[in-house]
């Protein structure tokens, strides 16, 4: 923290290991008082060279590395590459493989929302929320274990359609947790809608207005929040989104409480998209075959993910291997208006701004690795159960009697 | 609402140069074929200004040989992109900013400073993005021939050989 000579003011740097978010971000905050009079974003922390390693790798091993663009919507980058190559292929999926994309896709978007709905609440000392909606994330997380085999990761795309069928069980389990978890989302859309100490605190906080919204070109939630109708599921309908009806949430507050309110709505649209894919899913095959070499070309693949527009440009030489591959995700674009949702607000409302975005963070797997000696365990389910119980009774509470209902998939 | 037949068509009858050089790729893409600077400025500017393409996504970076590419992506309230391409020689690698238009565009160009080793004059101040401080000055790891084996992160150096791995096999 310095003063700068310039009257009262403070420059506060913040970052790049961020209190808050579990991203490495920097924050130069200048204050006046209380007041951010100017703010310096700075990203790149994570920068892993990606896009440099698809060049070197063939389309099938570039897959499982693009899906690990983000932990929270890896499906939404697996979905973008393979429709781009399967357009410079010319390969047309299954429907039963498009209504299953959509269908992960949609749940990835309800675990996306939750997770970040828990995250706000916590930013806001809200945590009761954060943890009334991370149990109920778990909900989804188990579906998604369910449909894909892992919680996160889902593996569930290939080029061509996708990896592993639904079968009505599945389908069962989905409807089910739709019907549960419709209720817990209308308890907190009227929280967010009716609870005051919410509106008191997110209502004006982080505010991008319609027109810099359209100047910084920021998507998804925060730029339908702020009146901008734009969503890719409509716009350029992809997978099965062609015959399912979508409407884009939108909503004009353009603050914090606009975003959440969005993304609130948006999670009881996903129920219904996803009760539409169960009441309509063809039967049929769920992948073609996919060439290895593809053809020579140039294209832009969009979707929808749960922070907004998604876009892979991927240029194939004719080879196994692409050219060039471009992954702007929806959180890039997001960045640029952060600096002015900060700037004429308060300090003490940075934190609930910036993740009111949604930036990526990494979300980890169930499955933990121990080092024991010399040697190294990977735990499973029950196995981690019991460190847990163990771990809980050595600080003096049981949790042994809390009976967790057992699933084939663990 | 203009069509994509419609925008070329516009696009043609403003600017000569762009006959055969720009094109419907597929429904919603519009691309156009590399262009020289002066025109791809002129292009970029009645783009935004006539057409509609209030919104510029990204800027892809890529490497032609001895060029530098760069892919514009505008688009406009219908969800049409349209893919204006600009290269620019290795050996003077200098393009101006676009931030002046699509004030977006700012992380994206310093990306192709970075990455590329592009010149953009104009570019608003602010922090380099994406390399870290201390990156080897010179060294621009998206170009084709920097290759990863090369680079020591401990002591952030880029030693190729002087061949450049070519008797190796180059760039792995």
């Amino acid at each position: 923290m310095s003063n700068n000579n310039n009257g009262n003011r403070i420059e506060l740097p913040i970052g790049p290991q961020h209190p808050s978010l579990k991203e490495p971000a920097a924050f130069w905050i200048t204050l006046e008082g209380e007041r951010v009079v100017n703010a310096v974003v700075g990203v790149g922390y994570n920068h892993r060279g990606l896009e440099k390693a698809c060049e070197s790798r063939n389309y099938i091993q570039n897959l499982y590395l693009i899906e690990r663009v983000c932990g929270i919507c890896s499906h939404t980058h697996s979905t973008a590459f393979c429709q781009g190559i399967e357009e410079l292929a010319g390969l047309s999926i299954p429907k039963r493989a498009a209504y299953i994309r959509v269908m992960v896709a949609e749940l990835e978007r309800l675990h996306s929302h939750l997770l970040w709905l828990g995250v706000a609440a916590h930013e806001i000392g809200f945590d009761t929320m954060f943890m009334y909606t991370w149990r109920d994330r778990e909900k989804v997380l188990d579906i998604l274990a369910e449909v894909c085999g892992n919680r996160v990761n889902y593996g569930i795309n290939t080029i061509g359609g996708v990896r592993r069928d639904v079968d009505e069980a599945m389908l069962q389990d989905i409807s089910k947790m739709a019907d549960e978890l419709e209720n817990q989302i209308k308890y907190y859309l009227e929280l967010a809608m009716t609870e005051t100490t919410l509106s008191a605190r997110l209502s004006g906080v982080g505010r991008l207005p319609y027109e810099d919204a359209l100047k910084f070109g920021v998507v998804g939630p925060v730029a339908r929040s702020a009146g901008i109708a734009d969503d890719i599921r409509v716009t350029e309908p992809y997978a099965a989104y062609g015959e399912i009806p979508v409407n884009p949430v939108v909503d004009t507050r353009a603050d914090v409480l606009g975003r959440t309110v969005v993304r609130i709505k948006e999670m009881l649209e996903s129920l219904n998209i996803l009760r539409f894919c169960i009441k309509n899913i063809p039967d049929g095959d769920i992948s073609v075959k996919a060439p290895l070499r593809i053809p020579a070309g140039e294209v832009i693949s969009r979707t929808e993910a749960p922070r907004g527009e998604n876009i892979h440009f991927i240029r194939s030489n004719g080879t196994d291997k692409p050219d060039r591959v471009r992954v702007r995700a929806p959180s890039e674009a997001n960045w640029r208006g952060v600096k002015h949702m900060l700037e004429g607000g308060y300090l003490a409302d940075v934190p609930i701004a910036i993740a009111a975005i949604d930036p990526c963070y990494s979300c980890t797997d169930r499955a933990i690795v121990v080092d024991s000696g010399n040697g190294r365990k990977v735990m499973d389910w029950q196995g981690l159960r019991q460190y847990s119980i163990d771990w809980y009774k050595k600080h003096g509470i049981d949790v042994s009697s809390v009976k967790i209902p057992e699933k084939k998939y663990f | 609402m203009q069509t994509e037949n419609e925008i070329v068509e516009n696009l043609c009858k403003k600017f000569g140069f762009l006959r055969d050089k720009v094109y419907v790729q597929r429904q919603k893409r519009i691309f156009t074929e590399f262009l020289a600077k002066e025109e791809f400025e002129q292009v970029l500017r009645y783009a935004h200004d006539e057409l509609g393409f209030y919104r510029a996504s990204h800027v892809v970076g890529t490497d032609e040989g001895d060029d530098l590419g760069f892919i514009y992506l505008l688009s406009d309230k219908n969800g049409i992109i349209l893919a204006l391409k600009e290269k620019a020689p290795k050996s003077d690698p200098v393009i101006n900013s676009m931030t002046g238009k699509y004030p977006s565009l700012e992380q994206h160009e310093r990306e192709l400073v970075d990455l590329f080793g592009a010149v953009v004059k104009d570019l608003p101040e602010g922090p380099s993005y994406p390399l870290p401080d201390g990156w080897p000055k010179g060294s621009y790891p998206m170009r084709k021939d920097w290759d990863p084996r090369y680079f020591d992160k401990n002591t952030m150096t880029y030693n190729p050989p002087e061949d450049n791995g070519k008797k190796e096999g180059g760039n792995k």
